[in-house]
């Protein structure tokens, strides 16, 4: 149907404007829009598994919860230094046995990280850590409280949010950089130069190190992935409990909601959607264009 | 077509007798130089005009006839016209003035192919071309033809003595453009002055009529001065030769004597006086315009120069200035310390309410305390020879004023080195830490800077990298507060300095480059320095042609000012006023006041 109801001529109508048609130029035949296609490509989410993936970031919630459990302990005096940092070494130990049993069991041929580069890069970590601790522990002495919680919590906030939840082999840095400064703004306030070092080393632990062997448990074994990621999270709602109960229930209804609620929604809004696709796309090169590298 | 001719005043009542001038090429005009009387004989005119040519380098040729006939003289208007054939011209003037009328009255002779001489063909709207015309019939004629001549009045001496300045846009137009009417006029007058030179007293074969001197300089004084004036010259030359011989010992080639004596304002000064001063002695006499210009306009700034320096030092060695001065100069100094003593301690409190890292606070506070109780013992031991210093830099006014600024300026740069050291010291500092922080900012955010394509990109750092990174970013941002301050604090005293510098390098380089001579020039005898003319209206009778007055029109003020500037080495700044912040911002070491090096001609 055209706009304005002539009837055609016997010369069929083609869609091009560079000959002269008997037509206007606004004029469409029946076949107008044969070529739209309705949401294409779109996934069906299952329920279950949407929450297997959601549970990714509860954990990471809950390690934020840990860190800040373990930082409330060492403040009010509870936790000393010496113990936390024995129990740092030797989890940091045996996930370090982990890791590399699980990267044994692969026969990628890209060059693995020696033991000795793994040392060096540990004995730097404690030593500047160690080093700068007492610098560390001055940096904030004459900001006032507030600020220094203020900073902390936006800081957690950037972690969590530009986490690479997807795919953690591009390391993200401002997520580890922002966990990082919200440790060093908080570990300058504990009492004394060796409480800071302690902070300093769970927190890297907590932040780089951690994530990594999770992702290889991830690759590995992902039927246990998931019972890990349940553990953090009863450990992290526990853990706050025992300091303040408002925040474990606070922390319990933001694990529900992310893990369970959230995905809910997904599945539930999917049938909502109304994409349309058509010859006007832009153009997507399918190509594989290996074949020139080699 | 309309034909100018350029009269000059004196002759206006001038006998009869030739007119002998220029036709100026390109233009259809006409200037006169001088009328030669009645009698002469016309081989004499002939090679006194061609020796006044070889002499001035001027076009000149007898451009027609002058006639203003007394009683008795009533047949020469026949005479007059016979004298077109013998000289042989392209065009012949015929002015004629009647006593007790002010217009002229002018024919125009022309030559056909032929040789005869015909009267100038006019153009009426019938467009006829006549040629072959005699010259009684055309009283109507005669009418048209002079409509179409314009006299122009000049006075001789003024635009002899006078410069045609071409200004287009307030900048001097080059002289390689055609030159204009104007400026080939004036050229005329000015390089014929030779012509000038025959006097009305002379017993010479030809009288003339045209501008005269007053008579030479006779006075004795003025002779001596000029005889005297070339082996003083060459005197000053060789002394200065010798001073240049000197300076360019392989001794004072060395770094540290060359870097100082580039720094010190006063070594400038000298090595620019000693410029000018070759400038002004050479041997040869100036050439042109600006050459003169530029030679009197240093002499008249040195002379008043050396006064005022002289006026100082009259005040400066009376009463015991110099003990006076002496005796406030240490305490001064101590009380500046003082003070200084007392900021840093504030600053090493809480100062202004902001937050300081204790730590850093003190560190930086004692380091610059350490270096307040140097420069005061320092200033302490030479206490006893300050008075020697200054009686003995005082004998240096004797030179010039701006030599005694510049060592005045010279002294206060060595009394605050400090402050230009904690300066220094602190904005290095800034700068580190400035530098430091935006490198570990793109690191925070997982970018770094692209070197190559000049460009912020994104990288993959290792985890090593990002934890070293980000700590110490932590540590040079927590740190920034106490650095900043103290940055601020001393860059704002260095300011202070850096300004009171300025203004006086600004007043030495005033009475460095400001022209004394033209200004003087331009208030006095404006007609000298022209920017361009302007015409009166004479008279403008029906019968008669146009008469205008032509008047010069002196420069603007501003104008000679900018054209006859010395150039110097002119303390400008070096950075507007957004590069200037940008670079306080920064952490970079400002020094706003540039010298840029004197241009060579």
């Amino acid at each position: 149907m055209g706009p304005d109801s002539v009837p055609g001529p016997a010369v069929s109508w083609r869609k091009v404007l560079w000959e002269r048609q008997p037509f206007p130029d606004n004029y469409v035949d029946q076949r107008f829009l044969e070529e739209l296609r309705r949401n294409e490509g779109i996934r069906q989410y299952r329920y279950w598994a949407v929450v297997k993936e959601a549970g990714f970031v509860g954990q990471q919630l809950s390690c934020v919860a840990i860190f800040i459990t373990l930082w409330l302990y060492m403040e009010q005096g509870l936790l000393s230094p010496e113990m936390l940092l024995w129990t740092s070494l030797i989890s940091g130990l045996l996930g370090y046995g982990l890791h590399q049993v699980l990267i044994s069991q692969e026969e990628s041929s890209c060059e693995p990280r020696t033991r000795l580069a793994d040392l060096q890069s540990a004995t730097i970590f404690l030593s500047f850590t160690f080093g700068f601790s007492p610098v560390l522990k001055t940096l904030t002495e004459s900001v006032s409280t507030d600020t220094v919680y203020a900073m902390s919590a936006v800081m957690l906030l950037a972690h969590l949010v530009s986490f690479p939840y997807a795919q953690p082999s591009p390391r993200g840095s401002l997520s580890i950089n922002a966990a990082l400064f919200a440790s060093v703004c908080l570990a300058s306030r504990l009492p004394g130069a060796l409480h800071t070092f302690a902070m300093l080393s769970c927190a890297l632990l907590v932040f780089a190190l951690w994530p990594c062997l999770l992702q290889k448990i991830r690759e590995k074994a992902p039927s246990h992935f998931t019972g890990v990621c349940v553990g953090v999270c009863i450990i992290g709602v526990g853990g706050l409990g025992s300091q303040s109960p408002g925040g474990a229930i606070l922390l319990a209804l933001a694990l529900g909601s992310v893990t369970l609620l959230c995905p809910l929604l997904l599945v539930r809004l999917q049938r909502h959607k109304d994409n349309i696709h058509g010859p006007w796309d832009e153009a997507e090169i399918h190509e594989d264009l290996s074949r020139f590298i080699h | 077509m309309v034909l100018k001719i350029f009269f000059p005043q004196c002759c206006n009542r001038a006998d009869s007798g030739l007119l002998v001038g220029r036709w100026i090429t390109g233009h259809d005009s006409a200037v006169v130089l001088a009328v030669i009387h009645y009698p002469f004989i016309p081989s004499q005119v002939k090679q006194y005009v061609q020796q006044m040519q070889a002499q001035s380098r001027v076009e000149l040729s007898v451009l027609g006839s002058w006639s203003l006939p007394k009683e008795g003289q009533e047949g020469m208007e026949s005479f007059l016209r016979d004298l077109s054939t013998i000289f042989p011209q392209e065009r012949w003037l015929q002015i004629s003035r009647q006593m007790g009328k002010m217009g002229f009255t002018c024919q125009v002779l022309d030559r056909d192919q032929n040789g005869k001489v015909v009267q100038r063909a006019v153009k009426k709207e019938k467009k006829e071309v006549k040629d072959d015309n005699e010259g009684e019939e055309e009283q109507e004629e005669k009418e048209e033809e002079e409509e179409k001549v314009i006299f122009i009045h000049y006075e001789q001496r003024k635009v002899m003595l006078s410069e045609l300045h071409r200004i287009e846009n307030g900048i001097p137009a080059p002289k390689a453009d055609p030159p204009s009417e104007l400026s080939q006029m004036f050229e005329t007058v000015a390089n014929s002055q030779p012509l000038f030179f025959m006097d009305k007293y002379d017993d010479g074969p030809l009288k003339s009529t045209h501008w005269q001197s007053e008579g030479r300089e006779a006075s004795i004084i003025v002779e001596l001065l000029k005889q005297a004036s070339v082996p003083l010259c060459l005197l000053i030359s060789w002394m200065l030769s010798i001073w240049t011989w000197i300076c360019n010992l392989r001794i004072f080639s060395l770094y540290p004597v060359r870097f100082l004596s580039s720094k010190l304002s006063t070594c400038v000064q000298l090595s620019y006086r000693t410029e000018h001063m070759r400038a002004l002695c050479s041997p040869k006499a100036a050439a042109g315009h600006t050459q003169f210009m530029r030679k009197a306009n240093i002499l008249v700034s040195f002379l008043v120069d050396v006064a005022l320096g002289v006026l100082l030092m009259s005040w400066l060695y009376r009463d015991d200035h110099i003990t006076a001065l002496a005796n406030t100069l240490v305490p001064a100094a101590d009380h500046v310390a003082k003070e200084l003593e007392e900021l840093l301690q504030w600053l090493m409190g809480a100062p202004a309410g902001l937050k300081m890292n204790r730590a850093l606070d003190q560190v930086l506070g004692r380091f610059f305390l350490y270096h307040i109780h140097l420069w005061i013992s320092y200033i302490h031991l030479m206490s006893p020879f300050i008075e020697g210093i200054l009686w003995y830099g005082g004998l240096s006014a004797c030179l010039g004023l701006t030599f005694a600024l510049s060592l005045l300026s010279d002294m206060v740069a060595l009394l605050t080195f400090h402050i230009y050291c904690f300066y220094v010291y602190g904005a290095r500092l800034y700068c580190l830490k400035i530098y430091g922080l935006s490198s570990l900012w793109r690191l925070f955010r997982g970018k770094k800077w692209n070197v190559l394509r000049q460009r912020v990109d994104s990288c993959s750092y290792d985890l090593d990298q990002l934890f070293i990174g980000t700590l110490l970013f932590t540590v040079l941002l927590f740190l920034l507060p106490t650095t900043a301050l103290y940055y601020l604090v001393f860059t704002l005293l260095r300011l202070v300095v850096v300004l009171f510098q300025g203004v006086i390098h600004l007043s030495v380089d005033f009475i460095n480059s400001f022209p004394l001579f033209a200004v003087g020039l331009r208030i006095c005898r404006s007609y000298r320095l022209a920017d361009g003319v302007k015409f009166r209206v004479l008279c403008d009778e029906p019968g008669t042609c146009l008469h205008l007055l032509m008047e010069i029109n002196p420069l603007k003020c501003s104008t000679v000012v900018q054209t006859y500037r010395t150039p110097t080495y002119s303390c400008y700044p070096k950075d507007s006023w957004a590069a200037l912040i940008k670079k306080l911002f920064v952490g970079e070491l400002i020094y706003p006041w540039k010298h840029k090096s004197t241009k060579t001609e």
